[in-house]
């Protein structure tokens, strides 16, 4: 562990509810880093934003919900269909497009909209949506309330999907490269941890439900646990092959303004393997952190 | 008379540090980075996150 972790640093954490408002915070230096949609840290690269995608929040994790007695049963049954995507800077969106490709259908041929996150189920429950397809927890929302069920898992469409990457001022990553190695370490471990046993999952549940998802504890507990693999918390390395395919298909529908090379917005050099870091985590301040 | 413009200039100079102190960086800021300096205060780093995986 490098030497802010025997001083115990303090990593705290800011909501935002728009990406608009991280966009500004990170200019101004309100904040070190944020977790935001891959595609959208490309752009912000492009636009000469200096940051870098240093590691990944979690791979798969979204899905692609309909309603409970729809009769959409698959891709193709989408067509003429209005969904409801979180941004038009969010792999969610790429995703679309690159089904689209798969089942040979033209790109307008279904009627993508940017709808916030949270407004996703009510939208479909409202019958103003077909289908909608976001991140967890508002894709398992719909299945728990009782009214919209799973078409596609992205485990089952696109394997190791990435949605939000995590992203770090170049400053930081030039002046406290050691701060942002521990912040790494500790999101690794942490990722192992909830990954190596159920038990884990369910506590942590318990505690993001309160602290920062503001979600009731079971909606989170059935994320985690229904499947198993609806949601990974391990292999986070930024892959050049994964973010390739995903900045092509960014450019190709114009989400990206221009190609952007990996070296440009990621750095992989503070992955290190789990053998090689320090796993114990009684070291951690957990009491302060925990304020 | 050149002690007078002496003080004047020191209090100009005091007057501007102190805003732009005041303006471009906070008290906070400062005071934050004085308690991690003395050890009274851990470092801290925040780091941003939307609600949705």
């Amino acid at each position: 562990m490098t030497k802010h972790s025997d001083e115990g640093t303090l990593f705290s954490s800011k909501k935002f509810t728009d990406w608009p408002t991280v966009k500004e915070a990170l200019i101004s230096k309100e904040i070190g880093g944020v977790f935001i949609l891959a595609p959208l840290a490309m752009q912000l690269v492009a636009d000469g934003i200096p940051i870098k995608v240093v590691y990944l929040g979690h791979r798969d994790g979204t899905g692609i919900v309909v309603g409970k007695d729809s009769p959409i049963n698959d891709f193709g049954d989408l067509r003429g269909k209005t969904v409801a995507i979180p941004s038009r800077y969010a792999n969610q969106n790429i995703l679309m497009h690159r089904m689209m490709d798969q089942w040979g259908m033209p790109y307008d041929s279904i009627d993508l909209r940017e709808v916030p996150p949270p407004e996703h189920p009510t939208a479909l429950r409202a019958g103003a949506i077909d289908a909608y397809i976001v991140g967890e927890p508002f894709a398992a929302k719909a299945e728990v309330d009782g009214f919209g069920r799973v078409l596609y898992h992205t485990k089952d469409i696109w394997p190791e999907f990435i949605s939000c990457v995590m992203v770090v001022r170049q400053d930081l990553i030039d002046e406290r490269r050691e701060l942002v190695q521990e912040m790494i370490d500790g999101i690794a471990k942490s990722g192992k941890w909830l990954d190596e046993d159920m038990e884990h999952r369910m506590d942590a549940a318990e505690v993001t439900a309160k602290n920062y998802y503001f979600q009731p504890p079971e909606l989170l507990k059935y994320v985690l646990s229904k499947p198993e693999d609806r949601v990974k918390y391990t292999n986070l390395a930024p892959m050049r092959e994964d973010f390739d395919e995903i900045m092509e298909l960014a450019f190709k529908i114009g989400v990206l303004s221009r190609r952007v090379a990996f070296k440009e917005y990621a750095d992989d050099s503070f992955v290190r393997p789990l053998d090689q870091i320090d796993w114990n985590m009684d070291r951690l301040p957990r009491g302060e952190a925990a304020r | 008379m050149k002690r007078k413009v002496g003080i004047g200039m020191l209090l100009w100079a005091l007057l501007i540090t102190l805003s732009h102190i005041q303006l471009n960086l906070g008290w906070d800021t400062i005071w934050k980075k004085f308690a991690v300096m003395t050890g009274e205060q851990r470092e801290e780093l925040v780091i941003g996150f939307l609600p949705v995986t």
